[in-house]
Protein backbone atom coordinates (compact mmCIF):
# COMPACT_ATOMS: atom_id res chain seq x y z
CA UNK A 1 0.00 0.00 0.00
CA UNK A 2 1.36 3.51 -1.16
CA UNK A 3 1.81 5.62 1.97
CA UNK A 4 -1.09 8.01 0.47
CA UNK A 5 -3.89 5.70 0.67
CA UNK A 6 -2.22 4.35 4.07
CA UNK A 7 -2.75 7.73 5.29
CA UNK A 8 -6.16 7.86 3.80
CA UNK A 9 -6.73 4.52 4.99
CA UNK A 10 -5.88 5.72 8.82
CA UNK A 11 -7.87 9.19 8.26
CA UNK A 12 -11.09 7.17 7.37
CA UNK A 13 -10.55 4.52 10.21
CA UNK A 14 -9.75 6.92 13.11
CA UNK A 15 -10.14 10.64 12.04
CA UNK A 16 -13.68 10.23 14.09
CA UNK A 17 -13.07 9.57 17.26
CA UNK A 18 -10.06 11.46 17.54
CA UNK A 19 -11.91 14.19 16.20
CA UNK A 20 -14.38 13.79 19.06
CA UNK A 21 -11.76 13.23 21.70
CA UNK A 22 -9.66 16.68 20.77
CA UNK A 23 -13.07 18.34 20.44
CA UNK A 24 -14.00 16.81 23.99
CA UNK A 25 -10.51 17.62 25.16
CA UNK A 26 -10.22 21.30 23.44
CA UNK A 27 -13.30 22.59 23.73
CA UNK A 28 -12.13 24.57 20.22
CA UNK A 29 -12.92 23.48 17.24
CA UNK A 30 -9.94 25.38 15.72
CA UNK A 31 -7.38 24.01 18.09
CA UNK A 32 -8.96 20.47 17.10
CA UNK A 33 -8.44 21.10 13.07
CA UNK A 34 -4.65 22.29 13.78
CA UNK A 35 -4.36 19.27 15.94
CA UNK A 36 -5.81 16.76 13.98
CA UNK A 37 -3.99 17.82 11.03
CA UNK A 38 -0.77 18.08 13.56
CA UNK A 39 -1.10 14.20 14.17
CA UNK A 40 -1.52 12.95 9.89
CA UNK A 41 0.92 15.38 8.84
CA UNK A 42 3.05 13.54 11.86
CA UNK A 43 1.91 9.85 10.12
CA UNK A 44 2.50 11.33 6.61
CA UNK A 45 6.16 12.51 7.26
CA UNK A 46 7.13 9.28 9.67
CA UNK A 47 5.40 6.32 8.43
CA UNK A 48 7.03 3.71 10.07
CA UNK A 49 5.60 5.40 13.44
CA UNK A 50 3.31 2.52 13.31
CA UNK A 51 5.33 -0.02 12.67
CA UNK A 52 5.04 -2.96 15.25
CA UNK A 53 1.18 -0.89 16.70
CA UNK A 54 -0.46 -3.44 18.06
CA UNK A 55 -3.57 -1.22 18.77
CA UNK A 56 -3.40 1.50 16.29
CA UNK A 57 -6.33 3.37 18.11
CA UNK A 58 -5.27 3.26 21.38
CA UNK A 59 -1.55 4.40 19.62
CA UNK A 60 -3.53 7.51 18.08
CA UNK A 61 -5.60 8.25 21.30
CA UNK A 62 -2.31 8.99 22.63
CA UNK A 63 -0.55 10.79 20.40
CA UNK A 64 -3.86 12.97 20.13
CA UNK A 65 -3.47 13.39 23.61
CA UNK A 66 0.13 14.17 23.87
CA UNK A 67 -0.65 16.77 21.42
CA UNK A 68 -3.60 18.49 23.14
CA UNK A 69 -1.32 18.65 26.31
CA UNK A 70 1.45 20.00 24.49
CA UNK A 71 -1.09 23.11 23.26
CA UNK A 72 -2.54 23.64 26.51
CA UNK A 73 1.21 24.10 28.06
CA UNK A 74 2.15 26.00 25.06
CA UNK A 75 -0.64 28.58 25.55
CA UNK A 76 -0.41 28.99 29.29
CA UNK A 77 -2.85 30.35 31.68
CA UNK A 78 -3.41 33.21 29.31
CA UNK A 79 -5.55 31.57 26.74
CA UNK A 80 -6.98 29.16 29.23
CA UNK A 81 -9.14 31.51 29.50
CA UNK A 82 -10.21 31.83 26.33
CA UNK A 83 -10.45 28.28 26.47
CA UNK A 84 -12.98 28.15 29.19
CA UNK A 85 -15.42 30.77 27.39
CA UNK A 86 -14.84 28.25 24.82
CA UNK A 87 -16.26 25.36 27.10
CA UNK A 88 -19.02 27.30 27.24
CA UNK A 89 -19.91 27.22 23.74
CA UNK A 90 -18.92 24.46 21.86
CA UNK A 91 -20.88 21.28 21.64
CA UNK A 92 -19.82 18.04 20.81
CA UNK A 93 -22.87 16.15 20.23
CA UNK A 94 -24.88 16.15 17.46
CA UNK A 95 -27.73 18.42 17.39
CA UNK A 96 -31.17 15.95 18.37
CA UNK A 97 -34.51 16.65 16.84
CA UNK A 98 -36.45 16.34 19.94
CA UNK A 99 -35.94 19.41 22.07
CA UNK A 100 -35.74 17.80 25.37
CA UNK A 101 -32.99 15.78 24.29
CA UNK A 102 -31.31 18.61 22.69
CA UNK A 103 -31.43 20.86 26.35
CA UNK A 104 -30.07 17.43 27.94
CA UNK A 105 -27.23 17.23 25.25
CA UNK A 106 -26.49 21.22 25.61
CA UNK A 107 -26.77 20.55 29.71
CA UNK A 108 -24.69 17.47 28.93
CA UNK A 109 -22.18 19.24 26.85
CA UNK A 110 -21.73 22.26 29.46
CA UNK A 111 -21.17 19.80 31.94
CA UNK A 112 -18.45 18.23 30.20
CA UNK A 113 -16.59 21.42 29.89
CA UNK A 114 -16.52 22.09 33.47
CA UNK A 115 -14.70 18.74 34.25
CA UNK A 116 -10.95 18.87 34.96
CA UNK A 117 -8.89 18.13 31.22
CA UNK A 118 -7.53 14.76 32.65
CA UNK A 119 -11.29 13.82 33.97
CA UNK A 120 -12.96 14.48 30.70
CA UNK A 121 -10.52 12.49 28.81
CA UNK A 122 -11.10 9.78 30.74
CA UNK A 123 -15.09 9.77 30.83
CA UNK A 124 -14.62 10.39 26.88
CA UNK A 125 -12.82 7.07 26.51
CA UNK A 126 -14.59 5.28 28.69
CA UNK A 127 -18.39 6.40 27.72
CA UNK A 128 -17.51 7.25 23.90
CA UNK A 129 -14.62 5.07 22.73
CA UNK A 130 -15.98 1.77 25.22
CA UNK A 131 -12.03 1.24 26.38
CA UNK A 132 -11.77 -0.38 29.33
CA UNK A 133 -9.38 1.27 32.57
CA UNK A 134 -6.49 -0.62 31.42
CA UNK A 135 -7.01 0.47 27.58
CA UNK A 136 -7.25 3.74 28.82
CA UNK A 137 -4.37 3.88 30.83
CA UNK A 138 -2.21 2.74 28.15
CA UNK A 139 -3.63 5.72 26.60
CA UNK A 140 -3.27 7.62 28.70
CA UNK A 141 -0.10 7.00 30.26
CA UNK A 142 -1.35 6.83 33.50
CA UNK A 143 -1.95 3.68 36.47
CA UNK A 144 -5.70 1.75 35.56
CA UNK A 145 -5.92 2.97 39.51
CA UNK A 146 -5.68 6.66 38.47
CA UNK A 147 -7.68 6.14 35.29
CA UNK A 148 -10.47 4.46 37.41
CA UNK A 149 -11.26 6.98 40.00
CA UNK A 150 -10.79 9.74 37.51
CA UNK A 151 -13.66 8.35 35.54
CA UNK A 152 -15.50 7.94 39.05
CA UNK A 153 -14.45 11.72 40.01
CA UNK A 154 -15.71 12.77 36.55
CA UNK A 155 -19.05 10.89 36.39
CA UNK A 156 -20.06 11.44 40.17
CA UNK A 157 -20.17 15.40 38.97
CA UNK A 158 -21.84 15.14 35.73
CA UNK A 159 -24.35 12.98 37.77
CA UNK A 160 -24.88 15.70 40.42
CA UNK A 161 -25.10 18.72 37.34
CA UNK A 162 -27.36 16.67 35.10
CA UNK A 163 -29.80 15.25 38.01
CA UNK A 164 -32.69 17.12 38.04
CA UNK A 165 -33.30 17.24 34.09
CA UNK A 166 -32.27 13.74 34.15
CA UNK A 167 -35.29 12.88 36.17
CA UNK A 168 -37.09 14.85 34.63
CA UNK A 169 -36.78 13.68 31.57
CA UNK A 170 -37.26 10.40 33.07
CA UNK A 171 -40.53 10.79 34.34
CA UNK A 172 -41.97 12.42 31.02
CA UNK A 173 -40.68 8.76 29.74
CA UNK B 1 -28.05 7.82 42.83
CA UNK B 2 -27.93 3.78 43.19
CA UNK B 3 -25.80 1.25 41.41
CA UNK B 4 -28.86 0.16 38.75
CA UNK B 5 -29.65 3.88 38.39
CA UNK B 6 -25.63 5.17 37.97
CA UNK B 7 -25.23 2.12 34.75
CA UNK B 8 -28.51 3.48 33.56
CA UNK B 9 -27.22 7.28 33.61
CA UNK B 10 -23.43 5.95 32.02
CA UNK B 11 -25.29 4.20 29.71
CA UNK B 12 -28.01 7.17 28.22
CA UNK B 13 -24.52 9.32 28.62
CA UNK B 14 -23.25 6.66 26.25
CA UNK B 15 -26.25 6.93 23.73
CA UNK B 16 -25.65 9.96 23.27
CA UNK B 17 -24.22 10.81 19.60
CA UNK B 18 -21.35 12.85 18.76
CA UNK B 19 -21.04 15.86 16.53
CA UNK B 20 -19.48 13.92 13.49
CA UNK B 21 -15.90 15.18 11.99
CA UNK B 22 -16.51 18.25 9.12
CA UNK B 23 -16.55 16.53 5.69
CA UNK B 24 -14.11 19.36 3.93
CA UNK B 25 -11.37 18.70 6.75
CA UNK B 26 -10.69 15.19 4.86
CA UNK B 27 -9.61 16.90 1.72
CA UNK B 28 -8.10 19.88 3.75
CA UNK B 29 -5.78 17.60 5.58
CA UNK B 30 -4.51 14.80 3.75
CA UNK B 31 -3.48 17.63 0.97
CA UNK B 32 -1.31 18.92 3.60
CA UNK B 33 -0.12 15.85 4.52
CA UNK B 34 0.73 14.93 0.70
CA UNK B 35 2.53 18.37 0.45
CA UNK B 36 4.93 17.83 3.68
CA UNK B 37 5.28 14.71 2.58
CA UNK B 38 7.43 16.11 -0.22
CA UNK B 39 9.04 19.01 1.91
CA UNK B 40 9.69 15.49 4.07
CA UNK B 41 11.75 13.79 1.67
CA UNK B 42 13.81 17.11 0.44
CA UNK B 43 14.22 17.97 4.38
CA UNK B 44 15.60 14.45 4.68
CA UNK B 45 18.31 14.96 2.22
CA UNK B 46 19.80 17.77 3.86
CA UNK B 47 20.99 16.83 7.57
CA UNK B 48 21.77 19.91 9.37
CA UNK B 49 17.63 20.31 8.93
CA UNK B 50 16.81 17.42 10.50
CA UNK B 51 19.18 17.47 13.25
CA UNK B 52 17.70 20.92 13.97
CA UNK B 53 14.28 19.54 13.83
CA UNK B 54 15.23 17.05 16.17
CA UNK B 55 16.76 19.10 18.91
CA UNK B 56 13.43 21.40 18.69
CA UNK B 57 11.46 18.57 19.08
CA UNK B 58 13.48 17.70 22.10
CA UNK B 59 13.88 20.86 23.39
CA UNK B 60 10.49 22.61 22.64
CA UNK B 61 8.00 20.99 25.09
CA UNK B 62 9.87 22.90 28.29
CA UNK B 63 12.32 25.78 26.47
CA UNK B 64 12.56 27.56 30.01
CA UNK B 65 14.44 25.05 31.52
CA UNK B 66 16.90 24.54 28.86
CA UNK B 67 17.41 28.05 28.29
CA UNK B 68 17.95 28.11 32.23
CA UNK B 69 20.21 25.60 31.64
CA UNK B 70 22.18 27.16 28.88
CA UNK B 71 22.43 30.23 30.74
CA UNK B 72 23.99 28.06 33.84
CA UNK B 73 26.83 26.89 31.70
CA UNK B 74 27.29 29.67 30.20
CA UNK B 75 27.67 31.41 33.55
CA UNK B 76 29.92 29.00 34.76
CA UNK B 77 32.45 29.27 32.06
CA UNK B 78 32.25 32.58 32.49
CA UNK B 79 33.70 32.37 36.25
CA UNK B 80 35.98 29.93 35.02
CA UNK B 81 37.39 31.67 32.35
CA UNK B 82 37.50 35.09 34.90
CA UNK B 83 39.16 33.33 37.56
CA UNK B 84 41.29 31.43 35.37
CA UNK B 85 45.08 31.40 36.63
CA UNK B 86 46.85 33.87 34.68
CA UNK B 87 50.80 33.72 35.69
CA UNK B 88 52.97 31.61 33.59
CA UNK B 89 53.72 28.54 34.81
CA UNK B 90 57.27 28.22 36.93
CA UNK B 91 58.66 25.66 34.67
CA UNK B 92 58.54 28.42 31.68
CA UNK B 93 60.09 30.96 33.31
CA UNK B 94 63.68 29.42 33.59
CA UNK B 95 65.39 28.59 30.26
CA UNK B 96 67.89 25.07 30.77
CA UNK B 97 71.16 25.46 33.01
CA UNK B 98 74.39 26.25 30.98
CA UNK B 99 77.04 23.86 29.96
CA UNK B 100 79.64 25.98 32.28
CA UNK B 101 77.00 25.36 35.31
CA UNK B 102 76.40 21.93 35.07
CA UNK B 103 80.33 21.35 34.52
CA UNK B 104 80.78 23.18 37.26
CA UNK B 105 77.91 21.27 39.35
CA UNK B 106 79.46 17.62 38.45
CA UNK B 107 83.06 18.75 40.06
CA UNK B 108 81.52 20.11 43.05
CA UNK B 109 79.43 16.50 43.25
CA UNK B 110 82.93 14.74 42.37
CA UNK B 111 84.73 16.97 45.74
CA UNK B 112 82.18 15.80 47.47
CA UNK B 113 82.17 12.50 47.02
CA UNK B 114 85.92 12.10 47.65
CA UNK B 115 85.71 14.01 50.98
CA UNK B 116 82.98 11.60 52.13
CA UNK B 117 85.01 8.25 51.22
CA UNK B 118 83.62 4.80 50.80
CA UNK B 119 80.20 4.04 52.07
CA UNK B 120 81.22 1.61 54.28
CA UNK B 121 78.63 0.71 57.40
CA UNK B 122 80.64 -0.78 60.46
CA UNK B 123 78.63 -2.95 63.20
CA UNK B 124 78.49 -0.89 65.48
CA UNK B 125 76.64 1.74 63.69
CA UNK B 126 73.85 -0.63 62.41
CA UNK B 127 70.48 -0.47 63.99
CA UNK B 128 69.50 -3.40 65.93
CA UNK B 129 66.72 -5.36 64.45
CA UNK B 130 63.72 -4.88 67.14
CA UNK B 131 62.89 -8.06 68.79
CA UNK B 132 59.57 -8.42 70.38
CA UNK B 133 60.50 -8.61 74.31
CA UNK B 134 58.65 -11.45 75.93
CA UNK B 135 55.63 -10.77 78.03
CA UNK B 136 55.86 -11.14 81.78
CA UNK B 137 53.18 -14.11 81.87
CA UNK B 138 55.62 -15.63 79.09
CA UNK B 139 58.80 -15.77 81.58
CA UNK B 140 56.87 -16.84 84.06
CA UNK B 141 55.57 -19.30 82.02
CA UNK B 142 59.10 -20.67 80.21
CA UNK B 143 60.78 -20.39 83.69
CA UNK B 144 58.13 -22.76 85.62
Amino acid sequence: MSRATEIERLYDGHAQPLFAFLLNFTRDESDTRDLLQEIFVKLAREPGLLAGVRDERAFLIRLAHNAAVDLIRRRGTRDRTKENFAAEAISIFAPAGDPDENVFREEMAEALGELPEEQRAVVHLKLWEGLTFEQIAAALDIPPNTAASRYRYGIDKLCDRLRPLYEEMKKAE
Amino acid sequence: MMNDEMEQFERRLSRQPLRQVPAAWRAEILAVCRKSRVEGRAQEQFWPSTLVSRLSTILWPHPKAWAGLAAVWIFIFAVNFSIRDKTPVVAEKYSPPSPETVAELRQQQRMFAELIGPRDVRDADRSKSHVPQPRSECVEFLTA
